[in-house]
């Protein structure tokens, strides 16, 4: 990586939330990961993307994340070639018939930590990058909503070292940010941002022929398939860690998968059902990220097998339950799986900032989030927005209203 | 011997017959189900946000995501807000095909469904019968440099239906309406390269204008389309059967002219189902390749219709010509209760088609069930091609019965009738016996094939092969009406036997004369009743 002495110089006010000797921008440089397993790269450089926001999301760490993906640096550049994209956040990426947008890919891609073959993929897909950094968002932010009343919130502080441990928690940001990289992929082509998402894989003309011909994949196919290919999946590492990782990438893939909606829409003679035309849509990522969190309040520990036999370990979960069974049963692949139980996360730890001082709602959670410290109550004066004019989009015309209200937070 | 080529051929030769035919019906499926793929694919599209910078809002001016000169865009509206740009600056923009493809004629025709993704927030809900407007803009080229052609422009309502199913609480917003998906563009032809769609949203608050309308998210079209190996498949199967039929339709027709007494109602009948089936086959959409005809959905709607008709005038007008009663019909005219509603019925849907279809090719956009009036309108229509068709099966039904009841008295009664009327009858009662049984078989296919091609997903994976069922029901199920015509003007037309073969009749021991008096009853041309003529030939005998 030659060009990731840039990286590394911007990263440096940021290499605090990296454990020791990391030198990279730890959104998509990874602070950690040991250089041997570097198929799953870039998939732990996303994670440990995710560990780096603060949550609720402000400007500043918005400014640090793109910083870290080079866009910053981009932005220099871009506007030494054209000028226009000086103006916005994310460079106009597209199917590269502009020779500055052709480049502007290509030095994305060289900023991103990506092992080799996942360079290759993104020099050769010119919506890539921009849709890894979707992925990124779109993780943390769902991350951080589901975690919202969790002692443990999704915090950047201490990811990486989570991620190296075998929680729950680090269980559910496997999950997620598989998750979130598949629908960024499939929504990046229905976009037009990625241009080999059906018919990929081809010759050009073949390409055009299955088109025409009309035996062209759907988005979502394909982009579990390219992700497969892209985290290195069939390479996977012998330890148990390794296993339960790909599990759980897996089962967030899998959760994509299941949330689609098949809608249908009937073109007969007169608009009779004689023809139909159905298609399945991806579900809003909330409703992923719902699903994710209900699997990971039903985690299932595992522990590894070796079968001698066969001369490979299996991952293996408890006995399934009022049924005599002769040993432990494999978990289910919609099943998100653990090793080990997690720590509390009450008090700062090198694995989160511990819960002193966060806000908690006195009859909901107060209790538990506080690890029975204990809350403070503070009474104040809020103003806030009310009777509000709102246009579908960008313009919000309100009044201000004054109210009391009461705020609880954990001693 | 009387009567059809049917009555006159042996059971061998009738076998061998269905055999054949039975094996051009497997091949129509196998052409479907192993060459064809599947009929139509649906591609989606997300809109990509585009702001229009110039301040004028030039109409003509063509918002494109990416290539030479793309616009302005920004990734959500969250950005837009920090910017200051307006909903009126918004302009949404998807083109159609995906990058790096491009649209054919082979793909006939283009449909187009709108969803709009409405996240829920509490102080922007959607009101109740919410109303979304939008000005969109169609384009097209057909290179990747040149201008865009503007091609349709409208500005269309459409009604807004989202249920929310969460509680409505400040913890659950950012969730998703789950909105039914809008008709948005049908066009019948594609004729050119790229297409390229632009939609605005404007706000108008004092007229009312998209108010209300909830927090957008995001737009996406999903586009439908024929598919290319779909379309060739089917216009092979159409260039094939045109000739086939044309050419038993004229040796049939050859062959009624040949008789020395005119043809009867069901002849002609049998007759017309072969033009109208002619008609649906003649491949003109071989012209839509060339051609830019925007109609041709229209046109095949029609067609269609006028073969429906037809064939279920056929049926009624068969089970007529079979009552074996006393009543002398063979008039066109003395069916007009059980015809009447088919064409009241094909009428009211060709009325529906014209106000759908018909509007859509001056404007793509547009879609009867946008409005209440013209939704109240088409549902009008439906119920009563409804109805019609409902009182048309309760007629068959009732005619289909009385036959069979006729038959079951004809038949205790077959010993004891004299051989010339015996043989006529066996050769009535079978003829339809025969055609309801293939008319059964038919439309149980029919039916069980469009039921199998509903309910499961499209595909089956067998081995190496993968068996496209929709495509196979469609070559199927046009190659089996396309067989049973075939079928019903070999079958039923005159035997050769009728004339000039007098050494037959001869054998049989039957006079001509009381020989062309039964060609002739079965067919009731003649004035007085079956029973008063063959009482009449009795007592001469």
């Amino acid at each position: 990586m030659h060009e990731g002495s840039q990286a590394e110089m911007q990263a440096a006010s940021w290499g605090q939330t990296c454990g020791a000797g990391a030198s990279e921008c730890p959104i998509l440089g990874v602070c950690w990961v040991p250089k041997a397993i570097e198929d799953k790269d870039f998939y732990r450089t996303v994670l440990s993307g995710v560990n780096t926001f603060q949550s609720p999301l402000n400007s500043m760490d918005l400014d640090w994340v793109y910083n870290c993906l080079g866009l910053h640096h981009q932005k220099k550049v871009a506007a030494g070639l054209t000028g226009k994209e000086a103006l916005i956040p994310f460079p106009l990426l597209g199917p590269a018939t502009n020779p500055a947008q052709g480049r502007a890919h290509l030095k994305q891609c060289s900023l991103l930590r990506l092992s080799r073959k996942q360079k290759r993929l993104c020099r050769r897909e010119p919506g890539l990058a921009e849709t890894l950094q979707d992925a990124v968002h779109l993780g943390i932010v769902e991350c951080q909503y589901q975690f919202r009343n969790e002692r443990w919130n999704c915090s950047l502080e201490g990811r990486t070292d989570l991620l190296k441990r075998g929680f729950k928690e680090a269980a559910f940001l496997y999950a997620v940010s598989s998750a979130a990289l598949t629908h960024s992929l499939a929504r990046a082509c229905s976009a037009g941002r990625m241009e080999r998402c059906t018919c990929d894989d081809s010759p050009d003309l073949e390409n055009r022929k299955a088109w025409q011909w009309g035996v062209c994949g759907d988005n979502l196919k394909f982009s579990i398939r390219f992700l497969k290919n892209f985290l290195g999946q069939k390479k996977v590492g012998k330890d148990l860690q390794a296993k339960v990782d790909m599990h759980n990438t897996n089962m967030g893939i899998k959760a994509v998968k299941n949330g689609l909606k098949t809608t249908c829409k009937c073109h007969g003679v007169s608009g009779s059902c004689a023809v139909r035309t159905c298609w399945k849509q991806l579900s809003p990522f909330h409703e992923t990220g719902k699903l994710l969190k209900l699997r990971y309040d039903q985690a299932v520990k595992v522990f590894s097998t070796s079968n001698e036999a066969v001369g490979h370990s299996e991952l293996a979960g408890p006995p399934p339950p009022g049924r005599l069974s002769k040993g432990p049963s494999a978990p289910r692949p919609t099943d998100l799986v653990y090793m080990e139980d997690s720590p509390p996360f009450c008090l700062p730890s090198k694995y989160s900032a511990g819960t002193t001082g966060r806000p908690c709602s006195r009859e909901v959670n107060c209790d538990s989030l506080c690890c029975g410290r204990g809350h403070n109550t503070q009474t104040r004066l809020v103003t806030f927005a009310c009777h509000c004019q709102v246009q579908w989009c960008c313009y919000v015309e309100c009044q201000q209203c004054i109210q009391e209200e009461v705020v609880y937070s954990c001693k | 011997m009387a009567g059809a080529i049917i009555e006159n051929m042996s059971t061998k030769k009738l076998c061998i017959v269905g055999g054949i035919l039975l094996v051009f019906q497997v091949i129509a499926f196998l052409v479907g189900g192993l060459i064809a793929p599947s009929p139509t694919t649906a591609v989606s599209y997300l809109a990509n946000k585009c702001v229009d910078v110039e301040k004028n809002h030039q109409k003509t001016k063509w918002y494109l995501s990416w290539g030479s000169n793309p616009c302005e865009k920004i990734r959500d509206f969250d950005e837009a807000v920090s910017r200051q740009i307006e909903a009126n600056d918004i302009v949404f923009s998807i083109h159609a095909p995906h990058p790096h493809n491009e649209m054919s004629p082979w793909f006939q025709f283009m449909l187009y469904v709108l969803h709009v993704d409405i996240a829920f927030k509490m102080d922007n809900q959607i009101k109740n019968n919410a109303e979304i407007t939008f000005n969109v803009s169609l384009g097209y080229r057909d290179d990747m440099v040149s201008e865009w052609q503007p091609m349709a422009y409208a500005e269309e309502t459409r009604k807004l239906k989202c249920a929310f199913n969460y509680p409505k609480t400040k913890e659950n917003e950012d969730s998703f309406y789950d909105c039914d998906v809008l008709s948005f563009m049908e066009i019948g032809t594609v004729a050119h390269k790229f297409y390229l769609v632009n939609i605005r949203l404007p706000v108008h608050e004092k007229k009312g204008i998209n108010v209300g309308i909830g927090d957008i998210r995001d737009i996406r079209l999903v586009g439908i389309h024929q598919n290319g190996g779909f379309t060739k498949v089917w216009f092979a199967m159409k260039t094939v059967l045109t000739p086939s039929i044309f050419t038993i339709m004229v040796w049939y027709w050859r062959r009624i002219t040949m008789m020395t007494r005119p043809p009867v109602l069901l002849e002609k009948v049998i007759f017309a189902l072969g033009i109208s089936m002619t008609f649906i086959n003649i491949p003109v959409e071989w012209f839509s390749i060339g051609f830019e005809w925007t109609w041709m959905l229209l046109f095949g709607d029609i067609r269609q219709g006028i073969f429906y008709a037809m064939l279920l005038s056929f049926w009624i007008i068969f089970c007529g010509e079979h009552m074996m009663d006393q009543n002398e019909r063979n008039r066109f005219s003395s069916y007009w209760k059980q015809v009447g509603p088919i064409a009241v019925g094909a009428f009211c849907l060709f009325v529906f088609d014209m106000c759908e279809r018909g509007v859509q090719l001056k404007n793509p956009f547009y879609s009867i069930w946008t409005t209440d009036v013209g939704t109240e309108l088409a549902m009008a229509f439906i119920i009563v091609a409804g109805i019609c068709l409902c009182l048309y099966f309760l007629f068959l039904c009732f005619m289909v019965f009385q036959v069979f009841r006729n038959i079951s008295g004809k038949q205790s009664s077959l010993p004891a009738m004299s051989k010339a009327r015996r043989l006529h009858y066996e050769g009535l009662i079978f003829r339809f016996k025969f055609l309801m049984l293939i008319t059964l078989a038919c439309a149980a296919m029919t039916v069980i094939f469009f039921i199998v091609s509903q309910v499961t997903e499209g595909h089956w994976k067998w081995g190496g092969y993968t068996v496209e069922l929709n495509s196979a029901f469609f070559t199927g199920i046009y190659g089996m009406w396309n067989l049973y015509v075939f079928a019903l003007m070999f079958l039923y037309a005159p035997s050769h036997k009728n004339y000039g073969e007098d050494q037959s009749i001869g054998d049989l021991g039957i006079s001509s004369g009381e020989e062309l008096q039964l060609t002739t009853t079965i067919t009731h041309v003649d004035g007085p009743t079956e029973v008063y003529k063959l009482a009449r030939k009795e007592a001469q005998e």
